[in-house]
Formats: structure tokens, C-alpha cells, sequence
């Protein structure tokens, strides 16, 4: 009798609609929410909003960030502020993907998106360096490191808006 | 002692005690200051230290403890509160910490100091060891009531010269930066500017902040208004790891901490990012030298030595494996017989020295020589230096320092802060020169004497400048510091000599805080004695070249310009050096490279004979080893037994060698135990970022007099110095602090402060010669021949010439002698 029970439940399921996905040829449309690897963000103007403040490595839980600053001038600006990240790298590996660094960030430079394929085949590969991290210039913007005219940027931490 | 109350529990204090030094060190309650700082007189400026006061009231006719309606002493309080920090401690004083009303004082300061502070946190250097940060979340209100956005904008990059920044903004004008400067240094550089929120602080001085001891005020700062520009934004503080560390620049023996981190441009390596202050009461105190902050670049130069390479049958350097190079060297020392010597600078520790002298005793040879040779008596220093416990910072009244032949500033500069210090406190410092030095600035008594005439001048003082005698004679305690400048190698010795027999004569011998000091060059000048390596052999090498030369950390190129001919007597040269590109390198037949103090385990013997101990820090160079373990390895090729595995054994070996070490660990070396004041803890707000001492405050070496031989005088012999003649001057070879040494040249930040080549000059030889300030003289003495500018500022005495060390390229006299000048067209 329990045979007969447990057929009916498997064809009642046949006959319903399916739930898998052909991934990789079909991909689920991801929540607002959804915190994939990370981005480092630009200003409209090029620049990098990260100032290699390292407070995404301080608050890291799980050491993955590794963050080396350096000063910017007129001459070679990369950020708005006074400093910028000469390095900056993610470890994937380490990373748990919980948003922390991104909460920790004064100036919201670091983002978590929407891409998860992050699998490799050799473990060098997964340490993201900063060209792999930041996003492509946006148009009308120029890339870093930028010329700028002499006191242009006078804040050590620039106001949370695209700088003029 | 006297009894005080804070928040109602009864403490014994020293009467007279700063009342936040008092609170802290005996009953450990944090009085939050930003101004106060327990090395300099308070000001009560900043208002953050702000008490409830009172005092047991006492009956003024029987002067009984009235007592309230409980039965409890009477307390009268003040009606306000007080700043504690401008407070001294008094019999019957009662503190309140933890009452609402001083809770409610402490965050209005906090408050009105954020009202205007830029609140850069996230990039500041001083985020996260910030006496502003700490006590703003300790005792500040959390929220802020101003909701304005128009702080005041002030200028937030402006250079106080090449190597510190300021930032206006952040400043909280407490002018401990300017106090520092003032009070402790004497160099008064720094100024307030302007008037309330604008207030800032300005150099006065040109080149700007134009003194040997910036770097500390960025440690004093309370909050990152001063940062450096070595470490501007190196790294957080809180990604450092601290490894302790010594000065390797001077006989003082700085207590340092590298704060090293892993570095991309460093292949990865843990890197220096800065150097700074460790806690060492007796000997640096808190503060270290600019040059011991800034120059530890050295280690990383590109010209660092990276593999042994042993010279082929056509004459060129090919790299080897270590294994080959040392067998090569054993070989070659065994086919030299005893025909063998060796000369070691003084940045080798103790360990690399012994290690080298196992070498030698293996070869059967005993000629040990140190380099450089301008300082000798190092036997007197290990029979009447200072006295165990001597500390330069508990001399005071009834005390007596006299300096001769040593220009302190440029030689030691901590002890010349150290000794300024003193002298304020009442010591009589007398300082004897043939020419005006910073010293005399802080001295009570300048003396003058002719150039090479030192030991003369010293050795006759009962008879020519008695009353100078009589103070000195006199002292509660007395210390003679000396130099070598102006002086041969013998004239040295005789200085020597003398100033211990007049210490031996004045019973100033083998007691704490007496004794006789000298400024030997780099930080191992003692232990190059203790270790067998003397100046006198070292001359005995050079007039008889020997077959074989092992040349260990000496430069000797660059520092003697006869190097090239009894250099090139030598048949094999093996050279240890940390650099590829020394001028030697054309002449060794081996090069092995060595480990700078920064990359390995190691202790140097302080000009006190204080046996301090630094740590690994920075990541190796390449194939480099240190030097001890190379000759350990050596040694072992040469049948002297198994090759040590350690510094601390190589020190174990020392100890039972060498008598005056007997007993000496690394252990006990290690041993720390809390020092007045307590700075460098947790609360940072206190006394700055000098850190905390965890790596080992020493041990201090017997002398002979202590361990209660009779020690004798000995006659001094004079030497007649060179008198200038018709025509030739005395060229007389002086130390200047910065300078284009080896192990300084690599810090790039310091070069705009490392003066252009100049020789000084006197007025009258001047107008004789056609020489004006500013034109380029040659100057040609034996084997030397330099161009330098003349600078005639009545720096020199008249028939010399005042020529710094290390400025020029090519090498200057070592000792005193005779030369000619002639201007260039
Ligand atoms: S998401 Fe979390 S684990 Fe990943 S880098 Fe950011 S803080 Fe670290
Ligand atoms: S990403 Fe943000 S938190 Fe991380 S270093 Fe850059 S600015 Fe600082
Ligand atoms: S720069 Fe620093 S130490 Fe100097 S007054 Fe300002 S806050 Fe005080
Ligand atoms: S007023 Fe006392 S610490 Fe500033």
C-alpha cells in the first residue's frame, strides 16, 4: 500500500511545473540585496572614491582585505582626499560575503555586486587586485591618476557627493 | 609621603607630586589630559583635566581633623573645579574623578574641541592611537548639539620643514609641540600664529623646524596635527606589529620599536613603516634623534648586497652559494697562516664580533682592529665609565658633566638633550672646545683650548683654571664626557686618560653617576672593545698590511682617504658588508653579505656599556645572513666546533668568555619593569605614542672600579699636536650629525637637510687666503684632495679648518693634520 503512496506523490510532482533552472544558460534574476564580489566605485569624474583609509580590512572578520594607501598631489590625484589605495586587494577565498567592509566604508567605495562566479583553477587567481576590483571609468570621466588644478581638493575626507 | 583621597580612597603619594602623575602611577585613575604631558611643566590650557578638589578641613588653633555631623573628616571643596594637572599633591587633598559634575566637564571640553575639528579620523595617522579619539569615546557626549556645517577650513598640508606636516585643523592648541621645543629641547623653532579658532602653529626658524628632535613632537601631539612625512600614510596604526629595536647610529643606544608591516613593494616582506620612541628612562628617556627616525632607509637600499660572489681567475666578481664562499674563505685563511687580520665596524654587534674573533683565533691571530680609529680609551670606559645605575636624568644639584673635545649635538644628540636637561636642573656643565659648539648655548662654564691640546688642557686644569677645577673636583657627582675632536689617536688616549685620573683622583670612580663617557662612533663602540677589537690595532694593520684582511661593516673608503694604498698591500680582502657597491668591493676577492640590525637578533654595548638587545623585524635581503652566523659557519670550516644557531647561544658563549660579561643572558637583558612615567599603555592621551619598553631595558656591565680593584692612575703621555705654519692649516676633521654615510645616505626625505660640503673657516686666514663665504676651496692634505664651499661664520679657531666627515665623497682625514687651501676659480 505504502508503494502505491509514495508513486502518487512522485507523478503528482512530475506533472507539476518544474523549479530547476538550466544554469548556466538560465540565471535567476538576483535581489537588490544580493552581495556578490566586490566593486570599487568612481565618482562621475573618474576619480576613486576609496581613500585607502583600511577600515574595510580593520572591520574584515574574516582578514581578507589587504589595503597598502599612498598620497595623492595635484599633480597625481587618484582620489578626491588626501590619501588613496596604492593596493587593494580581496582575497575571495577568505571572503564570507558579508558586507561588512562595505558598511565600514566612509566614502561607500567598496560595493558588494551581483556576480557569484567566482570559481578558478589556481589559487593566485582569487586574490582580486585593485584593476580587477574598480569599475571602468564612467563617460565624460577621466581615468586616474588625474592632473588637477593646485588646491582643487583641499579635504582630507571629500564630502559624500561627486566632487565638481 | 603624604595621604590624599581620591574618589574617597586613601592613597600615599611623594609630597609634591604633579596631582594627574600622582593619580595615575599610585592610584590608577586616568585623569584625562590633551595639554599636560609628565615630561613638561603643565599649563592648564586645554581644561580636560578638570577635578572636584577639596581639602580635610583642620582646626587652625589645634590643628585637629575636624570632623562632620557622621563623625567623618570635614572636607572644604573648592566652589569649582580645578585643573588637576597644574595641581601638586598636598597632605589632606581629597579628588573626586567620578562625580556627574566632573562627567558633565569632561564632555563639554570633548565637545567644544569637536566643534571645530575636521573629524578626518578614517585617514589620519593618528587614528586609532589618538589621545582625541580615546577620549572623546571615553568621556565625550556622543551626539553632537552643533549641527552646523561651516567648521572652520584652515590649510591642511603645510610642510613644518622637509620632514614633519602639519595639518591646522586638527590642531587642538595645546602647544605641547611648541612647548617640547621650547622647554626640553631649546630649540625654540615653533610658535603659535594668529588668535582663537585660527590659532596655529608656525616654524620661525630656516631651513623650517630646523632641530634634531621634530619627530618627537608627532608622538606628543595629542591629537594627528603633526605627522611625519616618512610614514604619512604608511599604515594604521593598529595593522603595525612593534619590534624592538636600538638606535644604530650613536653611543647613546636609543631604545627604538620598528613598527614593521607586510609590504607589496617590499616583495611582500614585513617592512619598516616608521621608527619610534621605546621607553627607557636611563637611557633615551621617551625621545629618540631624527636621524635614528628617518634613517633607517639604509636597510632596504637598492645597493644592499644580495649574494656572496668570489673573484674568478680573470678578476671578476662572480655570485656563489654560501657553502662555496665559505670554503673558499677557509681555504684562503688557512693558506694565509697567521698572516691574517681583521678590522670590524661598529654597527657589528656583540655576537658578530665575537664570532669574528673565534674566526681569527682559529688562524692563530690576535690582530683584532676597530673601526673607526678616532676614539681610543675604550679600557678606560670599561675601568671607570659611569657606574652601574647611572642614569643622566637623576643628575641635579651639587652635580658636575664637563664635555671636552666633542661637539654633542652632532655626536650623540640625546645625550645633549639629556645633559641640557640636567643642567637646568642645576647641574654645572661645563664644555671645553677650540670652537663654539651647540653645547655652549646650555653650558654653564665654556672653555677654550687650542686644537690637539685637550689632554693638555685637562691634564693642567688644577693649575690654570682652578676654580673650574675646584666645581668640578668638588661635584656630588661628576662625569667626564669626551670627544676625539681635534685629536690623533694618541692624543685621544692621553684625554683619556687624564679625564680618568682626574676622576680616579676626585673619587669620582665606580660609583652610579660617575665616571668617565666617550662618543665613540655607531652603537657597538664598547662592545668592540669588550670584544678584543681596538683603534690601536687597527693602526698597527694599516702601517703592517697583512696577507689576508677580513673587513667587517667598515667602510673604509669612505672613511679614510689613505684606505687606497694600504688597501691595495693586502693580498686578499674578505669583506662583510651589508652594501654591493662600497668602493672595497673593487678590491675584495669575497663578498659576503650581512644582515642589517633590522632583519635579525642581535645586541649592541652602549657608550654607558649598557647591553641592549634588538629584535627581527624587517624581512631579509636576498642570500644575506647575519654576520655572526656567516662567521659562526666559518668558524666550524676552520675546526671550531659546531656553527652557533642563534644569537643567544653566540651570547652564552660570550659570557663565559669575556669576563664583564660573565653572567649576562638574553634573558636578563630582556627583563623590563614599569617605569615613571607610565607612557605608552592604553590610555596614549597620557604621555604620547612612545611605546611602552617590552623588549628589554639592558644590562648595565660592571666596570673594573666597581668590582672593587684598585684602580691607579696612569701617567698621561701628551702628545705635541701639528701646529698650522707658514702656508698649511690644520685641517681638523669633525662629526656632523646628517651626513652621506652609507647607512644615512639611502634616506632620501633627510637629503635637504644634509648639508652641501663646507669647511669653516676663520675670518683672519680668510681675508689672508682671498677667501669669501660661499666660494669653493680646495683642500689638499696627505692623501685627501676636496672641493668644498667656504663658509666664514667664525665657526673656526684662527690657522684651522673645521672639515665635517662624510660630506664629501671622497674620504676626510680621520684624525687632525696639516693641509693646505687654495681657492678655485
Ligand atoms: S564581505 Fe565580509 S568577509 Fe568579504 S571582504 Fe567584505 S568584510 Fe571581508
Ligand atoms: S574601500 Fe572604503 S573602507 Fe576600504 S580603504 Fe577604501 S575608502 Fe577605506
Ligand atoms: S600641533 Fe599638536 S602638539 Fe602642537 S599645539 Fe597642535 S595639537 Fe598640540
Ligand atoms: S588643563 Fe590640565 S591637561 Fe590641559
Amino acid at each position: 500500500m505504502n508503494v502505491i503512496k509514495g508513486f502518487a506523490t512522485t507523478f503528482k510532482h512530475v506533472l507539476e511545473e518544474s523549479v530547476t533552472l538550466q544554469y548556466p544558460e538560465q540565471v535567476r534574476p538576483f535581489q537588490q540585496r544580493y552581495k556578490g564580489r566586490h566593486h570599487l566605485r568612481r565618482y562621475d569624474n573618474g576619480l576613486e572614491k576609496c581613500i585607502g583609509c583600511s577600515l574595510c580590512a580593520a572591520s574584515c572578520p574574516a582578514d581578507a582585505i589587504w589595503v597598502e594607501a599612498a598620497e595623492n598631489s595635484d599633480e597625481e590625484r587618484y582620489s578626491p582626499g588626501e590619501r588613496y589605495a596604492k593596493t587593494y586587494e580581496i582575497n575571495m577565498l577568505r571572503c564570507i560575503f558579508c558586507g561588512y567592509c562595505e558598511d565600514a566604508c566612509p566614502t561607500q567605495a567598496i560595493e558588494l555586486g551581483h556576480e557569484h562566479q567566482l570559481s578558478f583553477t589556481d589559487r593566485r587567481d582569487v586574490i582580486f587586485t585593485k584593476e580587477m576590483l574598480i569599475d571602468p571609468v564612467p563617460a565624460g570621466g577621466q581615468d586616474t591618476p588625474q592632473q588637477v588644478a593646485p588646491g582643487a581638493f583641499n579635504r582630507s575626507i571629500p564630502d559624500m557627493e561627486n566632487p565638481k | 609621603m603624604v595621604k590624599i583621597y581620591i574618589d574617597d580612597r586613601e592613597y600615599d603619594v611623594p609630597a609634591g607630586m604633579n596631582l594627574v602623575d600622582a593619580a595615575k602611577w599610585h592610584a590608577d585613575n586616568d585623569i584625562p589630559v590633551f595639554c599636560y604631558h609628565p615630561k613638561m611643566e603643565p599649563v592648564g590650557m586645554c581644561r580636560m583635566c578638570l577635578v572636584q578638589q577639596g581639602a580635610i578641613e583642620k582646626d587652625r588653633a589645634t590643628g585637629e581633623v575636624v570632623l562632620d555631623e557622621h563623625g567623618q573628616p570635614k572636607v572644604r571643596w573648592m566652589p569649582k573645579l580645578q585643573t588637576a594637572c597644574t595641581q601638586r599633591v598636598t597632605d589632606g587633598m581629597v579628588i573626586r574623578t567620578n562625580t556627574a559634575e566632573v562627567d558633565q566637564a569632561r564632555q563639554n571640553v570633548i565637545e567644544f574641541l569637536l566643534t571645530s575639528h575636521p573629524l578626518d579620523c578614517p585617514i589620519c595617522d593618528k587614528g586609532g592611537e589618538c589621545p582625541l579619539q580615546n577620549l572623546t569615546m571615553e568621556h565625550g557626549p556622543g551626539m553632537s548639539r552643533m549641527q552646523f556645517q561651516d567648521k572652520q577650513h584652515l590649510d591642511k598640508h603645510v610642510p613644518l620643514g622637509d620632514l614633519i606636516y602639519l595639518d591646522e585643523e586638527r590642531c587642538i592648541q595645546c602647544a605641547r609641540c611648541v612647548r617640547f621645543q621650547d622647554e626640553l629641547v631649546g630649540d625654540d623653532v615653533l610658535a603659535f600664529h594668529e588668535r582663537g579658532r585660527r590659532l596655529q602653529i608656525i616654524t620661525n626658524s630656516n631651513p623650517g623646524f630646523d632641530t634634531y628632535f621634530s619627530g618627537n613632537t608627532t608622538d606628543i601631539c595629542p591629537v594627528g596635527a603633526l605627522t611625519t612625512a616618512d610614514f604619512r600614510f604608511g599604515a594604521r596604526p593598529w595593522e603595525l606589529t612593534e619590534v624592538p629595536s636600538i638606535d644604530p647610529f650613536d653611543a647613546a643606544g636609543s631604545n627604538i620599536s620598528l613598527s614593521i608591516r607586510l609590504d607589496r613593494d617590499f616583495g611582500g616582506k614585513a617592512m619598516i613603516k616608521r621608527v619610534m620612541p621605546r621607553q627607557n628612562e636611563s637611557v633615551n628617556e621617551i625621545w629618540i634623534s631624527d636621524k635614528a627616525r628617518f634613517g633607517h632607509h639604509f636597510t632596504r637600499s637598492e645597493n644592499r648586497a644580495q649574494s656572496p660572489m668570489i673573484r674568478n681567475a680573470n678578476g671578476q666578481l662572480m655570485q656563489t652559494t654560501w657553502e662555496e664562499a665559505l670554503k673558499s674563505v677557509a681555504s684562503i685563511l688557512k693558506a694565509a697562516g697567521k698572516d691574517v687580520a681583521a678590522i670590524a665596524g661598529s654597527q657589528m654587534s656583540n655576537e658578530d664580533l665575537w664570532a669574528l674573533r673565534e674566526v681569527m683565533s682559529a688562524v692563530g691571530s690576535t690582530r683584532l682592529g676597530a673601526w673607526p680609529i678616532t676614539h681610543a680609551g675604550a679600557d678606560l670606559v670599561a675601568q671607570v665609565g659611569v657606574g652601574v645605575g647611572s642614569n643622566l636624568g637623576d643628575l641635579g644639584k651639587g652635580d658636575a658633566v664637563l664635555i671636552i673635545a666633542s661637539d654633542l649635538e652632532e655626536e650623540v644628540p640625546i645625550w645633549r638633550l639629556r645633559l641640557k636637561l640636567a643642567k637646568e636642573r642645576g647641574v654645572f656643565l661645563a664644555v671645553a672646545n677650540a670652537r663654539h659648539t651647540r653645547m655652549e648655548d646650555f653650558a654653564t662654564a665654556c672653555l677654550r683650548y687650542d686644537y690637539g691640546m685637550a689632554a693638555h688642557f685637562l691634564s693642567n686644569l688644577r693649575a690654570e683654571n682652578p676654580d673650574l677645577a675646584q666645581q668640578l673636583a668638588q661635584a656630588n657627582n661628576l662625569i667626564i664626557l669626551t670627544g676625539a675632536e681635534g685629536l690623533s689617536l694618541d692624543g685621544s688616549r692621553a684625554l683619556m686618560q687624564a679625564a680618568a685620573n682626574f676622576l680616579i683622583e676626585t673619587g669620582h670612580v665606580g660609583k652610579p653617576n660617575n665616571g668617565l663617557l666617550s662618543t665613540f662612533p655607531g652603537p657597538n663602540g664598547m662592545g668592540q672593545y669588550y670584544m678584543g677589537f681596538t683603534p690601536e690595532n687597527t693602526q698597527d694593520i694599516m702601517i703592517n698590511p697583512p696577507k689576508v684582511l677580513i673587513v667587517a661593516q667598515a667602510d673604509l673608503y669612505h672613511d679614510d682617504p689613505s684606505a687606497s694604498q694600504w688597501v691595495h698591500e693586502v693580498e686578499t680582502v674578505i669583506n662583510l658588508t651589508l652594501f654591493a657597491d662600497e668602493t672595497l668591493s673593487h678590491e675584495a676577492h669575497t663578498i659576503l653579505p650581512i644582515q642589517s640590525f633590522a632583519e635579525r637578533d642581535g645586541t649592541f654595548t652602549n657608550g654607558e656599556r649598557r647591553v641592549q638587545r634588538f629584535y627581527t623585524a624587517q624581512g631579509p635581503i636576498a642570500d644575506a645572513l647575519p654576520a655572526w652566523q656567516v662567521l659562526s659557519r666559518l668558524g666550524e670550516k676552520l675546526g671550531r666546533g659546531k656553527a652557533k644557531l642563534s644569537a643567544a647561544t653566540v651570547m652564552a658563549d660570550i659570557a663565559k668568555n669575556v669576563p664583564a660579561f660573565a653572567g649576562v643572558t638574553y634573558k636578563e637583558i630582556s627583563n623590563v619593569k614599569r617605569q615613571f612615567p607610565d607612557v605608552g599603555g592604553r590610555d596614549l592621551y597620557y604621555g604620547g605614542t612612545a611605546y611602552q619598553n617590552r623588549g628589554g631595558l639592558g644590562v648595565q656591565l660592571k666596570t673594573t672600579a666597581e668590582s672593587g680593584e684598585a684602580i691607579n692612575t696612569a701617567p698621561v703621555e701628551l702628545v705635541n699636536a701639528p701646529r698650522s705654519q707658514a702656508g698649511q692649516m690644520l685641517i681638523v676633521p669633525t662629526t656632523v650629525l646628517y651626513n652621506r654615510e652609507r647607512t644615512f645616505l639611502p634616506s632620501a626625505l633627510m637629503h635637504p637637510r644634509v648639508m652641501m660640503p663646507y669647511a669653516e673657516i676663520n675670518s683672519a686666514d680668510a681675508a689672508k687666503l682671498g677667501i669669501k663665504s660661499g666660494d669653493v676651496v680646495e683642500i689638499v692634505a696627505d692623501t685627501m684632495r676636496v672641493r668644498v664651499k667656504a663658509h666664514v661664520n667664525g665657526g673656526a679657531p684662527e690657522g684651522s679648518i673645521v672639515l665635517p666627515r662624510h660630506l664629501t665623497t671622497e674620504a676626510v682625514p680621520m684624525t687632525m693634520t696639516l693641509g693646505r687651501v687654495s681657492k678655485v676659480d
